[in-house]
């Protein structure tokens, strides 16, 4: 008897796994998807509590620096937020001439951007002069 | 007795004196400071910024033939409840523009406008002045493209004890001569804060 209803049991918590339709450019999220047996509302609160005892945070998994029509260096950058919850933190872009100093500019400013807990984000950054050639970003919490 | 009791009024009175906020300069790269329900300096930097690396990424101020446009200051409304000057906002903007290299800004004309320039133009039949040294009619150059824009604020009560203050900023470009638009933005601050604080 036992044996039948952990069976029926692995079966609908299969079920609700495999009713998913995978679009990779598009993110269900909990509360609109279905709960899977990796996230539903049993383990989606230890998940969470895990994420945040770890502290899992951002990762930045691509800063790809390119000229625009414009002449001006536009810098793209791609990430990921590792953690459950949303992310809101600050960033800031100094733009490097081709000697390596730092350019002057009313544009390197603190700025802030969030990602959605387990979602990339990705953000632009231009570059006010044509002069820059390179870059360096700081990032901080934004409190 | 009374010495004593003397003793302790002063004692006192310089302790209180030791407790008083001290005045601080702030570090306007690196502010921790919190924010505050009005708009303060580091939102006209935040927005000043992306409003200009909109502006240049767009490619808007590129001309075909390498030159550069002649840009006037037109009228930026302050529809905020706030006392705000809008030079604050635009300043940071036309030095960018022009550190840019892509464009002059013009103070013939405009909310930028230089009294003097058309004041020296008024001492052209004066005996006192070098007349070679006062600039000839028909010298000053028009503006091809024109800035502006309106920065308005909108007040809603979220909730019994909080209030949400949101601050639109709204610039455009657009060509003097046909009227067409090349570029525009906006950029929304918002902020939520105590019903008692005064967003003006």
């Amino acid at each position: 008897m036992n044996r039948l209803i952990l069976f029926y049991i692995s079966v609908v918590f299969l079920a609700i796994g495999c009713g998913e339709e995978r679009e990779p450019r598009i993110k269900v999220r909990e509360g609109v998807g279905s709960d899977s047996l990796i996230s539903n509302v049993v383990t989606r609160p230890v998940v969470k509590a895990f994420s945040s005892l770890i502290g899992a945070g951002i990762v930045i998994d691509e800063a790809v620096a390119r000229r625009n029509d414009a002449g001006f260096l536009e810098l793209h950058v791609n990430g990921h937020n590792k953690s459950y919850n949303t992310k809101r933190f600050r960033y800031r872009v100094e733009w490097l001439d081709s000697d390596g100093l730092v350019i002057e500019t009313k544009t390197s400013v603190w700025l802030r951007v969030s990602a959605m807990g387990k979602s990339p984000f990705s953000f632009k950054v231009v570059a006010p002069r044509t002069e820059a050639v390179d870059f360096r970003m700081d990032t901080k919490k934004w409190e | 007795m009374k010495a004593k009791t003397l003793l302790i009024i002063i004692l006192f009175s310089n302790l209180f004196a030791g407790c008083g906020e001290k005045t601080t300069n702030i570090d306007i790269v690196h502010d921790e400071g919190k924010p505050v329900m009005a708009l303060d300096y580091r939102d006209f930097d935040q927005t000043a910024s992306a409003l200009v690396q909109s502006l240049l990424g767009s490619g808007a101020l590129k001309k075909e033939d390498g030159s550069r446009y002649v840009v006037a200051t037109g009228r930026i409304t302050n529809d905020t409840m706030q006392r705000i000057d809008t030079d604050q906002l635009m300043a940071k903007i036309e030095e960018e523009i022009l550190n840019s290299g892509q464009a002059v800004m013009t103070s013939a004309v405009g909310s930028g406008t230089d009294k003097l320039v058309h004041e020296t133009r008024e001492l052209r039949d004066s005996e006192e002045f070098d007349q070679s040294t006062i600039a000839e009619r028909g010298t000053l150059i028009a503006p091809e493209l024109s800035i502006s824009g309106k920065i308005f604020q909108r007040n809603i009560r979220y909730d019994k004890k909080r209030q949400q203050v949101e601050y639109y900023f709204q610039l455009k470009l657009s060509d003097a001569k046909t009227g067409l638009r090349f570029w525009q933005k906006e950029i929304i601050v918002g902020k939520r804060g105590s019903s008692k604080s005064v967003a003006w």
